[in-house]
């Protein structure tokens, strides 16, 4: 989620570090931070954090928590003053588990136009295009405090009735789910089919919807440059339902991830309120009054804690004055009653429901580098010293036993294109089958690996493989062997086991003694030998250096495969392979090479054969 | 006949199980199709958690509840519920390498297949400190040289408070390549008092970390590994060299 820096500075008055630095302060106390361009950061907000710090409110709040600097502009804080009642408009929700509140709030007489310098600036800041001054302030509550919310074109919706008298123009909006089949048209002009699990916003008299709840507006009510009267809606709707409808209808907005992660109903009321009062600030109007259905109240439950609960999980010795301190940056207020704390989160802080909760808490503000790191307790019983497994005893013997007698280890894909079992949903859809058995994979890599023998230097492919298979309605881990001369072999690794008579001790087995792995070339070699007459008393080593020191940088290999004696002479006999990092070589290039050798052999001395 | 070689994934797991073992570690294990319950539900991600999503897991044709692994750390259920079924008590101490599945396209960093190093340690009073000083002790022998260990905040169901975990390798003995800076090395946490719970363990008086670094990512980092489709290329260009 993109943050601006000088966004976050609204909610305080002394000014903000710079922006790397609010990103390492984010970093270690809260989340990864994936970019920092200028003024805007890319926070990785965690999903356990979605209720609360998915908007610029949030983010600052944890800042000031972080950095103990105080909060001096929270929304959150600001007293509210009530809703007062409208007179014209309605609203009924049918089921108020998927919509535990809806605030209509009725405003007539704006003035639709461009939006001031600053807030353009804002929503640009965040990547977000101005529209009009209307819903451009719907946009910037949501990224300001992280309530997704919407405004209707009033005029749209009473249109039913003429007659404008007291009470007799009834606007009605009904949340509920949609009628199977039943379409709507979203502000860009796409018609979507609704299905009867998705929840839809409609006006109740015409009984047309005019928003998919939570997820995107609906044409038929939108704001335009005309519009003068607005409804504005800031509704809490159930995460599931809206991330279901959202994933459905392949239609991921701002206003769904939030929903998605689960917001606190409070917050609609402080959408409202903030939203209200930009209105009337940049696009005027007047306030008529509002609906507030909110029929499933939240409630805060205590969580309680101690400091050495808190130190028993941390592993720290953190003093209960400074735990307080923690508690207190975060705004969470609390009791101690003989050395418990009781911690009332605050309303947006849907996550903290146990005491490990709290322990992060503490454990993230106060700094993950003061837990210190120490060695696990030794085990003194018998029965806690670590067992031998049995499955992975045999697998090192065998591969013990397979290495020493000269084959090499492989893992090959599990994923077949033939098997008893099929995955429903695969990437791509290659190879849906889970293997039934380890002998395709190992031929297949054996053919494979028989063209490199050259580069690799090897008389003879073999190969194995320890791996799982899926046969005969079983998992089973096999142990497969291939290789060029033979056919192809596998057994059960339980099998194995009666070659082990018994477990009486842990194997130390030797690990690969590699320092660092050299990355190889994928292109094409070419194979040349090369037979030299040499004096009895010229050592191989030293013919091979003068090969070497010939042959340029192509030359990868070079093995001495036959030698005889003949007249006090000697015929050594080099197998050369030549491969280039960045080109398929031509046998013209390595010919040329091979001149070269020809030329540095002569003067050596040494005949070519 | 020259030695054939050992894949550097196994001489990877090799290596962890012989210094794991000393601190007290045993080997465990589970099945790769796994079912939703080991995989999920008990390690507390609930029904309408995203990472259940279809992009993420490979669900199995007619199989409904069943799934190839996402992470190793099913193991920690079906372990500590045997523990418990067999009425023995923790201190428990597991390590549990192996492979894991995510459905997404592959690429230089990214494989289908993957493995992933459990680890998972419960008991009276194992804190996130001795979560500090295990990966210190398990990463200076693996790199062999001077580890820092530093903890990040992050987020995992299945663990509360969780952390991201980066090493610094010092010293002469490390990687030129590696020296001096920060790695990410994988995520942990302390063991969320449900998935205790969900195995029958007295969460009041049982706590404990568990943790689950990317072996790949480890190899890679280790030997200078720069393509992680090497691992299942069965190309002894690659395997020769171990």
């Amino acid at each position: 989620m993109l943050i601006s820096r000088l966004w976050l500075q609204r909610f305080f008055d002394i000014p903000l570090p710079p922006a790397l630095a609010l990103a390492d302060a984010l970093t270690f106390h809260a989340f990864e931070i994936e970019t920092v361009e200028g003024e805007t950061l890319d926070v990785k907000v965690t999903p356990n954090r979605g209720h609360d710090c998915l908007s610029h409110r949030g983010i600052a709040k944890e800042i000031s928590a972080i950095l103990n600097i105080s909060l001096t502009h929270d929304p959150l804080k600001k007293p509210m003053s009530g809703f007062t009642k409208s007179r014209y408009l309605n609203v009924s929700i049918e089921n108020p588990s998927l919509c535990s509140r809806y605030i209509a709030g009725y405003i007539r007489g704006v003035k639709v136009g461009p939006s001031p310098d600053w807030l353009k600036d804002h929503l640009e800041s965040v990547g977000q295009k101005s529209i009009n001054n209307v819903v451009d302030a719907a946009n910037f509550v949501m990224f300001h405090i992280g309530q997704p919310m919407h405004i209707f074109d009033a005029r749209t919706l009473a249109s039913k009735s003429k007659q404008k008298t007291e009470n007799s123009e009834q606007l009605k909006i009904l949340v509920r789910n949609a009628k199977k089949g039943e379409k709507i048209e979203t502000l860009e002009g796409k018609e979507y089919e609704l299905s009867d699990s998705m929840l839809v916003v409609l006006d109740a008299n015409s009984i047309k919807p005019i928003a998919i709840a939570g997820v995107k507006g609906g044409k038929f009510a939108e704001v335009t440059e005309i519009t003068t009267d607005i409804i504005l809606e800031a509704a809490n709707f159930d995460g599931v339902s809206v991330r279901k409808t959202a994933q459905a209808l392949k239609l991921r907005t701002d206003a769904s991830t939030r929903f998605e992660q689960i917001l606190s109903p409070e917050m609609a009321a402080i959408g409202m309120r903030e939203l209200v009062d930009l209105i009337k600030e940049i696009a005027g109007g007047e306030v008529e009054g509002f609906v507030d259905e909110y029929h499933r109240k939240q409630k805060n439950a205590a969580v309680l804690t101690t400091s050495k609960q808190i130190n028993h999980i941390l592993g720290t010795d953190i003093n209960e004055d400074k735990i307080s301190d923690t508690f207190t940056r975060l705004g969470f207020p609390f009791d101690i009653k003989s050395s418990v704390f009781v911690i009332t989160p605050t309303f947006e802080r849907l996550d903290i429901a146990i005491p490990e909760d709290l322990a992060e808490e503490v454990g993230r503000i106060i700094g993950y580098e003061k837990i210190p790191g120490i060695e696990l307790p030794s085990l003194d019983s018998a029965v806690d010293k670590p067992q031998i497994n049995e499955n992975f005893y045999t697998a090192e013997h065998v591969r013990e036993k397979l290495i020493s007698m000269g084959y090499s280890e492989v893992y090959t894909s599990v994923f077949s294109d033939k098997g008893e079992r099929r995955v429903a949903n695969k990437v791509g859809g290659e190879r849906p089958f889970l293997r039934s058995n380890l002998l395709d994979g190992l031929k297949e890599a054996v053919e494979r690996n028989v063209f490199n023998k050259d580069v690799l230097g090897i008389k003879e492919v073999k190969l194995f493989e320890i791996g799982t298979i899926w046969d005969a309605g079983m998992e089973e881990v096999v142990v497969g062997i291939a290789g060029e001369n033979e056919e192809a072999s596998q057994l059960p690794l339980s099998k194995y086991r009666d070659e082990i008579s018994e477990i009486k001790k842990f194997e130390d087995y030797p690990a690969s003694s590699t320092k660092r792995y050299k990355s190889f070339s994928r292109f094409p070699f070419i194979v040349r030998d090369i037979a030299l007459w040499v004096a009895g008393t010229t050592a191989a080593e030293d013919v091979e250096k003068v090969i070497k020191q010939n042959a340029g940088d192509f030359l990868v290999r070079i093995e001495l495969f036959d030698r005889f004696e003949k007249n006090s002479k000697v015929s050594l006999a080099f197998r050369l392979v030549f491969q280039s990092f960045d080109k398929t070589l031509t046998d013209k290039e390595v010919n040329l090479l091979m001149e070269n050798l020809y030329v540095a052999a002569k003067k050596k001395g040494w005949d070519v054969r | 006949m020259p030695r054939g070689h050992i894949h550097p994934i196994s001489s990877l797991i090799r290596e962890a199980n012989a210094i794991f073992y000393k601190m007290g570690f045993t080997i465990a294990e589970g099945p790769l199709l796994e079912s939703e319950w080991y995989n999920f539900d008990a390690l507390n991600v609930p029904k309408d958690h995203p990472a259940r999503d279809m992009q993420d897991t490979f669900y199995i044709k007619d199989e409904p509840g069943y799934v190839l692994r996402t992470h190793t750390s099913g193991v920690q259920i079906r372990y500590m519920t045997e523990q418990m079924k067999k009425g023995i008590l923790p201190p428990y101490r597991i390590i549990a390498p192996g492979k894991c599945f995510r459905n997404e396209a592959t690429d230089m960093t990214h494989e289908a297949e993957f493995f992933q190093i459990e680890g998972l340690a419960v008991g009276e009073d194992i804190t996130l400190a001795h979560l500090k000083g295990t990966f210190a002790r398990f990463f200076s022998a693996i790199f062999s040289g001077n580890v820092e260990i530093r903890f990040r905040p992050s987020f995992f169901p299945f663990t509360e408070p969780s952390i991201e975990v980066d090493m610094r390798l010092t010293g002469e003995n490390a990687p030129e390549k590696l020296r001096d800076t920060w790695i990410e090395v994988g995520g942990a946490g302390m063991i969320h008092p449900k998935v205790l719970q969900n195995c029958g363990v007295d969460s009041k008086k049982y706590q404990g970390y568990a943790f689950g670094p990317g072996l790949d990512r480890i190899a890679m980092l280790k030997w200078g590994i720069d393509d992680i489709r090497l691992m299942h290329s069965a190309d002894l260009r690659f395997i020769n060299q171990f």
